[in-house]
């Protein structure tokens, strides 16, 4: 379905790069930008200072990441001139194939991040949901009716393992904590979900050391007691050993004690503690979340901020023969179905719209919002026979098609429907190929 | 410390006015007295939400009252405060007092029991048997700042002022933010005492660099506060445990004698400042009424020009009390002009609000968003409303350093006791925001005017075609019916949701003015109660000047009298009454000192 978008978008850079060959600058942007059509999905890693950037980078992208050649550090300056930002590092990461992450300099609530511009799409990272994160979240969108949508925007409860105060249950409480954001009205509209990610030890999970193992296990072995009185605070266990403090480092005093706690448990080899370790720092949750929402969508998210960067550049260089190029990025953001679908999403999130009960989530569902699959979003196990698909298919476009023609629908309802029937006559047309 | 104690020093000092038959300066120190007695200290318990203030609390007084979870948990201040036996309350809005088992605070208090402060409760308060309170110590819990739409987060701010001090928490997961560096500030331009708290040191490895650059974020800022390492969860395990070295790691052994002398001594400490300030004054007007006398005796040839300066000097105490005093007119303009100023600022707060409204109002359907939307305005109110309040008081204090400049010259430059004018009861709550209930277009509704217009157009178009020969009702009228009735039906839709924001539009307006008008009346009540007080603290100073001076002109006139047989012996008593005055400047002096060292 993309297939033909993204066809149109890049005979619309070829265009503008042609119509731009006096001016080398811009041609060069934009001719990079039709090159980013054929590379991976660049996905921004954004927050405030200390939200865990790094770490969580590290997590994704694996730190066996060798230096011979996979690995691209670029330098970016900050996003204010002056100001001294960090290097912003892009790094293949390794199971999510065809997606580039990319670090940012810290954002606060007077530097609107620019990174944005570039990336395709966002994590958000932050410790608590504070109101300035609503703020800076606001701020991704602020900007043209195509980015008015929370398509492209995954918000991360980035230190998860911090929130009992290193309680042994924290992972669980951040999980409720998650849960309670993803029903909140506000985020809704500005970022498709929240996942809880214990980055640190994620991080430490994929790159576990032998040597770090045995330490553990020695600990684990050591008289119960002692060991518990080690463990109350980062200064005891510092001064308990003296290879502890490069211990907390790694995992952090939450991660200590869940790794003794494993290790007691039964997951005594190297390799069972990180797989389980792992399973429980989130990470798995949040890979997946990325490859459904961000990489299934991988096309269209880079058609779309494609997009938005030429109709950024024809704006600013305004010239009376680009003025039909202008009006091709709006026909082709004001045709394509892709688009009508995110936007769509991103009315339903926004809560303006009143919907019979359970109607709301299927649409969302219907138009991809939980994964652009068929069978995500016909709401079936993805061993399904290809005809219960298509039955599926069927009844779901004969149920939005009622409603579409319901002369007592609202305005507004209809106008979904709408988007939600052509959705479900895509489906049904995948399916009968 | 001398080993006297504040009330001692004031009874001293009591004493020795009784002596020399000077009522008015007793007057003002059975005050001080007083003051001294009545020992609750407010110590409000700050910073933004999840940084550990209830669990801060409760190792304070070593017992779970105040909720803590590992999501957003107080919604209501908690007041601790020391009682013979455990016992909990919960006041709301009207004041009602309900009385509640300790254990099941957390249900009224908390964000999970009562989500956004749902049941109206404006505090709770609970009483504990414990030492550290017993002194007149009230910690207050406070819901944390920052938090996305905690509409109380501004009442911390109308609250400082009427603290004693204020604990701002941060953890050590970071340093201080550029939020919590504004409020710091502003904490310490209100509030007399700011400790600052770094909590979770347990936790974070790298306490000791965020404590670092935590002193040096304060030091930046010229904020003289001291920063504290502390673990709420050491300090409990350790109290649990008995385990004295954990207990000192947890940082409390630092934290509690600060609570205890610096922010709940206001009894021996900060009170003793102001104890001090008053003896010292009360001494230098004895002092001067018999330092005059003795330089009449040893030189009486100079006694008569001594009694000019003297009567120069009563002239100009006398000026001081007329009501046409210059410190009169400070006082009355400076008052007249900070009530405009006030006002005007409030008015512009609110303005500005009131703008910012009405283009959200044009963007949105008011009935879709009331909920959100008034508890935005609510929001933006009660901060601005805060910063309008602390501006006030800000100003005051300003004022009433004016007028004291006026007396600076004869040494009667005592400041009166600011605090005590509490904002009153938060207003926001009292004025309610509510949109008007939407008409309904239902189905029916809808049916009829459609009917209306299709009608209309019907008949309109039919009648034309009746001129050329077609039917009353052909297919050209009756689509024309049907078009011209959709228009109505949406042209009726479109006025429906104009009419709604022209509603909201209004009623947020009425809201604010609503606001205005009570908040103008509450600053305006307070600053002409300061006025009053102000006038009346400064005519009493006046006054005990002239007095003092009075009593100097004549012991000196009386030495120009006296024999030289009755001069000496006057003179050996006069020197031991100056020694005893001397006595009571000393004191006063060891009073003051230990708090000077502190702050």
């Amino acid at each position: 379905m993309t297939g033909r978008l993204v066809d149109e978008v890049r005979s619309l850079l070829r265009a503008a790069v042609d119509a731009h060959r006096d001016d080398p600058d811009t041609a060069e942007l934009l001719r990079r930008r039709l090159d980013r059509m054929d590379g991976p999905l660049r996905v921004a890693l954004a927050g405030k200072a200390e939200a865990g950037k790094s770490t969580l980078l590290d997590a994704l992208a694996g730190e066996e990441v060798t230096p011979t050649g996979t690995r691209v550090v670029t330098h970016r300056h900050g996003p204010t001139p002056g100001v001294a930002g960090s290097p912003a590092v892009d790094r293949p990461a390794r199971d999510l194939p065809d997606v580039t992450l990319t670090d940012t300099p810290d954002v606060s609530a007077t530097r609107i991040p620019a990174a944005e511009d570039e990336a395709d799409a966002v994590l958000y990272l932050m410790r608590h949901l504070h109101s300035a994160d609503l703020r800076l979240l606001a701020s991704f969108h602020d900007r043209g009716v195509a980015r008015a949508t929370p398509v492209h925007t995954v918000a991360v409860l980035s230190r998860a393992d911090e929130v009992g105060a290193g309680r042994i249950d924290a992972l669980m409480s951040a999980r409720r904590v998650a849960r309670r954001h993803r029903a909140d009205p506000r985020l809704r509209g500005l970022c498709q979900t929240v996942v809880p990610v214990a980055g640190l030890i994620a991080r430490t999970a994929r790159t576990l050391r032998h040597d770090e193992y045995t330490a553990l296990a020695a600990l684990a072995a050591a008289p119960r007691a002692e060991a518990e009185s080690a463990m109350l605070s980062v200064d005891r266990f510092t001064r308990a050993g003296p290879d502890h403090a490069g211990l907390l480092a790694r995992f952090g005093l939450f991660g200590v004690r869940l790794s003794l706690g494993l290790i007691r448990q039964g997951f005594a080899d190297p390799v069972r503690l990180a797989a389980e370790l792992r399973r429980r720092s989130g990470l798995d949750e949040l890979r997946g979340t990325l490859s459904v929402l961000f990489g299934e969508r991988r096309d269209l998210l880079k058609a779309r901020s494609a997009l938005l960067a030429v109709d950024a550049v024809l704006r600013d260089q305004a010239a009376p023969h680009t003025v039909p190029l202008l009006t091709e990025v709006e026909r082709v953001l004001a045709d394509a179905h892709e688009f009508a679908e995110l936007r769509t999403i991103g009315v339903l999130r926004s809560g303006a719209v009143a919907f019979p009960a359970g109607a709301g989530e299927e649409a969302e569902r219907l138009l991809g919002g939980a994964g652009a699959g068929v069978w995500t979003r016909l709401a079936v196990p993805a061993d399904t026979a290809r005809r219960d698909q298509r039955a599926a298919a069927w009844a779901a476009l004969g149920r939005w098609q009622r409603w579409a023609e319901n002369p007592l629908s609202s305005r507004d309802f209809v106008d979904v429907a709408r988007v939600v029937v052509r959705s479900c006559e895509g489906l049904v047309d995948q399916l009968d190929d | 410390m001398s080993g006297r104690t504040p009330i001692e020093v004031v009874d001293l000092a009591l004493r020795a006015v009784r002596v020399r038959d000077r009522e008015d300066l007793a007057v003002r120190l059975a005050q001080t007295r007083r003051r001294l007695l009545d020992p609750e200290v407010r110590v409000l318990v700050v910073g933004e939400f999840k940084q550990g203030k209830s669990q801060l609390v409760n190792a304070l007084v070593n017992a779970p009252v105040c909720p803590v979870d590992d999501d957003v948990a107080t919604a209501v201040p908690t007041a601790v405060r020391h009682a013979a036996t455990p016992h909990a309350v919960l006041v709301d809005a009207a004041g009602t007092r309900t009385g509640v088992p300790v254990g099941a605070l957390a249900e009224h208090v908390s964000e999970a029991g009562n989500p956004g402060n749902r049941r109206g409760l404006r505090f709770a308060e609970v009483g504990l048997p414990r030492s550290l309170l017993a002194g007149g110590l009230c910690l207050v819990d406070t819901p944390g700042v920052g938090g996305p739409g905690s509409a109380h987060g501004a009442d911390a701010l109308t609250a400082l002022p009427s603290a004693d001090a204020v604990v701002v928490v941060s953890d050590a997961a970071q340093e201080y933010t550029a939020t919590e560096l504004d409020f710091l500030r502003q904490a310490a331009l209100v509030c007399p005492t700011v400790v600052c708290v770094l909590t979770k040191i347990d936790l974070y490895p790298d306490w000791r660099r965020v404590a670092e650059r935590d002193r040096a974020h304060l030091a930046a800022a010229d904020l003289p506060a001291d920063l504290l390492p502390v673990s709420s969860v050491l300090r409990l395990h350790a109290v649990r445990t008995g385990d004295r070295a954990l207990d000192r790691e947890s940082g409390f052994p630092a934290l509690l004698p600060l609570v205890r002398e610096r922010i709940a001594g206001r009894a021996s400490d900060l009170a003793a400042a102001s104890v001090a300030h008053d003896v010292r004054a009360v001494a230098h007007q004895l002092a001067t009424a018999v330092e005059a006398e003795l330089s009449a005796h040893r030189d009486p040839r100079r006694a008569a020009a001594l009694v000019v300066g003297l009567r120069e000097a009563r002239e100009r105490a006398d000026a001081l009390r007329e009501r046409s005093a210059r410190w009169q007119q400070t006082l009355n303009d400076g008052v007249a002009d900070l009530i405009s100023d006030v006002e005007f600022d409030l008015r512009d707060r609110m303005r500005r609000i009131t703008r910012e409204a009405e283009a959200e109002l044009d963007g949105v359907d008011p009935a879709l968003v009331e909920e959100q939307f008034t508890g935005w305005v609510r929001q933006r109110v009660s901060a601005e409303s805060a910063a309008n309040f602390a501006w006030t008081h800000q100003r005051a204090r300003w004022l009433s350093g004016q007028v004291a400049d006026h007396f600076a010259h004869d040494g009667g430059d005592v400041l009166p006791d600011l605090r005590g004018h509490d904002p009153s009861a938060p207003l926001a709550h009292a004025v309610a925001l509510e949109f008007p209930v939407p008409e309904g277009f239902g189905f029916g509704r809808r049916l009829v005017t459609g009917i209306r217009g299709g009608y209309g157009g019907t008949l309109m178009v039919g009648m034309l075609g009746t001129v050329g020969g077609l039917a009353l009702v052909n297919p050209l009228s009756l689509a024309a019916g049907v078009l011209l009735g959709r228009k109505v039906v949406r042209d009726e839709r479109r006025r429906m949701l104009e009419r709604r924001r022209t509603d909201a539009k209004a009623a947020v307006r009425r809201f604010l003015d609503d606001v205005v008008f009570q908040l103008g009346k509450d600053s305006r009540d307070m600053l002409r109660e300061l006025q009053r007080d102000l006038r009346d603290h400064f005519t009493g100073r006046a006054a005990e000047l002239s007095r003092s001076l009075g009593e100097s002109i004549k012991s000196a006139q009386r030495s120009v009298d006296a024999d030289a047989d009755e001069r000496t012996a006057r003179g050996a008593e006069l020197r031991a009454e100056l020694d005893g005055v001397a006595g009571l400047v000393a004191a006063a002096d060891a009073l003051a000192g230990p708090v000077g060292a502190l702050r």
